[in-house]
């Protein structure tokens, strides 16, 4: 066996190491070449450098995290409420046909109407911030939970649903026992999907200038001139931050919720 | 009333393809089986093994003809939960251990916690897997998935086991075992059983008949005894007798596929 260079950590930190490096490094010199080599105006609007972001970052940590936790908190809300509405339909679905058929066309053409369109008018008609954000939150992220639980509510195969049959099981214990557990796989590939998402969705929905959140904080820096710029990309950066977070949340809880899962898909490599 | 426990009365199973084409997966097949006999179902792919096997289960309907169990429909069978099945793959629940696999038909039969735990302690001392109750499927051997499969079965106490190709997915070594395995769980909780294979050796070494079917379509072609002494043991295969009926069932094949 070839003996590998260094401990196990170093190896597995190296590929995303040399990611940042590159990342920061095109960065700092895109904004060299825009603040520096070409005409001054309004240079540092376009692209500052990137430590000078960081360190606008670090300094207003705090109020940005402020905005950003009524961002995810109520992009949170809508999500568990997208989620129990995609989930619910997913199995009304796959409980009847005439129910699939009756809903199937809804549901492809919820996904037709553009978010960028339907945040302004739901605003528009609730006037609410808060309401609007759940509401467009919820909207983003039943599909996708949707859709994967129901195919993962067809997922299981014919010997496991002859071997309830052959036990007499009745329907709803065919769902407690197998369908809803093979689903669960499913349900959480939806979630990731639909987790940052859901994020977007309430960021979109500031941007039509709610009273607060990481959105309304975007929005405003983007005309305060020199410094706005830093505040801008920092706030960016908290926006970005919240959707990894989110998604972050439901992959632990995946880990959490099915280990079987996340074991037998390791083991597949 | 003849003493038999299955009666199988000219059963026919004609499939209809998608094509409009059809396919006569069994023909006018009969066959009684007695109480706690083992018998083998034996042929080559398609004979129509696992549809009889699934028509006794209830998984199927017959085309014509009459199967009673006990003097019951397979769907009166079925619903009193009175046979156990196994299918060539173990079908276990990854999301379950295997002591909550072994649980599901009692679970489903809504048992009281205390008697699950009693019947699938008894199940995993009967497979010998008592020391793997907590283990998933994923962390298991195939042959180990397969005991599982055998306990989960057994577990509801049915008079009758069907089983289909249970161990045809196993390299030979691990057959062998399970093979013996199988005959002392039957010995020691007498069963009938109902084992479907393709294996000529396999059906003698376990079997008091087999039946050799036929594809194309599929037909009854042989009913042959076993008359090996039991308890049988794996030096047996070894033996003249055995090796004559071996040789017998592949001429009942040989004469019929001519
Ligand atoms: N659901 C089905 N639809 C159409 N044809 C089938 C179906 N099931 C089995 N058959 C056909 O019936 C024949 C017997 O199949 P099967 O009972 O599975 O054979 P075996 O178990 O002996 O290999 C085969 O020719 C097979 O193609
Ligand atoms: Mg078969």
């Amino acid at each position: 066996m070839k003996k590998k260079a260094g401990p196990a950590w170093w190896r597995k930190a190296i590929v995303p190491a040399v990611w940042v490096a590159a990342f920061v490094l095109i960065w700092e010199l895109a904004a060299f070449v825009l603040t520096q080599l070409l005409p001054p105006t309004l240079a540092i609007q376009k692209l500052p450098f990137l430590h000078n972001i960081a360190v606008t970052f670090v300094s207003n940590f705090f109020s940005l995290l402020e905005s950003g936790w009524v961002t995810l908190s109520k992009s949170f809300v809508g999500f568990g409420i997208g989620a129990a509405v995609g989930f619910l339909l997913a199995v009304l679905m796959s409980w009847s046909k005439v129910m699939e058929k009756l809903a199937f066309p809804y549901l492809i053409i919820s996904q037709m109407i553009p978010i960028l369109g339907l945040a302004p008018i739901v605003y528009n008609i609730v006037r609410d911030g808060d309401v609007s954000r759940i509401l467009i939150s919820a909207y983003i992220t039943f599909f996708p939970i949707a859709a994967n639980t129901l195919s993962g509510l067809k997922s299981s195969g014919q010997d496991e649903r002859d071997l309830m049959f052959a036990y007499a099981a009745k329907k709803p214990t065919v769902y407690r026992k197998l369908l809803l557990p093979s689903a669960l796989p499913h349900l959480f590939t939806g979630l990731k999907i639909a987790a940052p998402m859901s994020v977007t969705a309430a960021i979109v929905v500031e941007l039509l200038g709610t009273s607060s959140g990481i959105g309304v904080k975007i929005l405003y820096t983007l005309y305060y001139g020199a410094n706005g710029a830093l505040m801008f990309w920092s706030s960016i950066l908290m926006a970005a931050l919240l959707g990894i977070t989110s998604y972050y949340i439901v992959f632990w809880a995946e880990r959490l919720c099915i280990p079987w899962a996340v074991a037998a898909r390791k083991k597949a490599g | 009333m003849s003493g038999a426990m299955i009666e199988i009365k000219d059963v026919n199973k004609v499939f209809k393809n998608t094509s409009g084409s059809e396919t006569v997966a069994l023909e006018h097949v009969s066959l009684d089986v007695g109480e706690g006999e083992f018998l083998s179902l034996l042929g080559p792919s398609g004979c129509g093994k696992t549809t009889l096997l699934r028509i006794l289960a209830d998984l199927l309907a017959p085309t014509s003809g009459r199967v009673t169990i006990k003097d019951k429909t397979p769907k009166d069978v079925r619903l009193l939960r009175e046979f156990g099945i196994v299918f060539q793959n173990p079908v276990l629940f990854d999301w379950r251990t295997v002591r909550k696999n072994i649980c599901l038909p009692l679970e489903i039969m809504k048992k009281s916690k205390q008697e699950q735990k009693v019947r699938a302690d008894k199940m995993l001392e009967l497979v010998g897997l008592e020391e793997y109750a907590d283990y998933y499927p994923a962390q298991l051997s195939g042959g180990m998935q397969q005991r599982v499969g055998i306990a989960r079965a057994l577990a509801i106490q049915p008079q009758l086991l069907l089983m289909d190709e249970p161990f045809s997915a196993l390299d030979e070594f691990t057959r062998e075992k399970l093979n013996e395995d199988l005959l002392r769980i039957w010995r020691n909780t007498n069963k009938t059983v109902i084992f479907v294979t393709h294996n000529i050796s396999e059906s003698v070494f376990l079997s008091d008949r087999v039946c050799v079917l036929s594809p194309h379509p599929g037909r009854l072609s042989a009913i042959i005894d076993v008359d090996l002494p039991r308890p049988r043991r794996a030096d047996m295969r070894g033996t003249p007798e055995f090796a004559a009926l071996v040789a017998k069932i592949r001429n009942s094949f040989e004469g019929d596929l001519a």
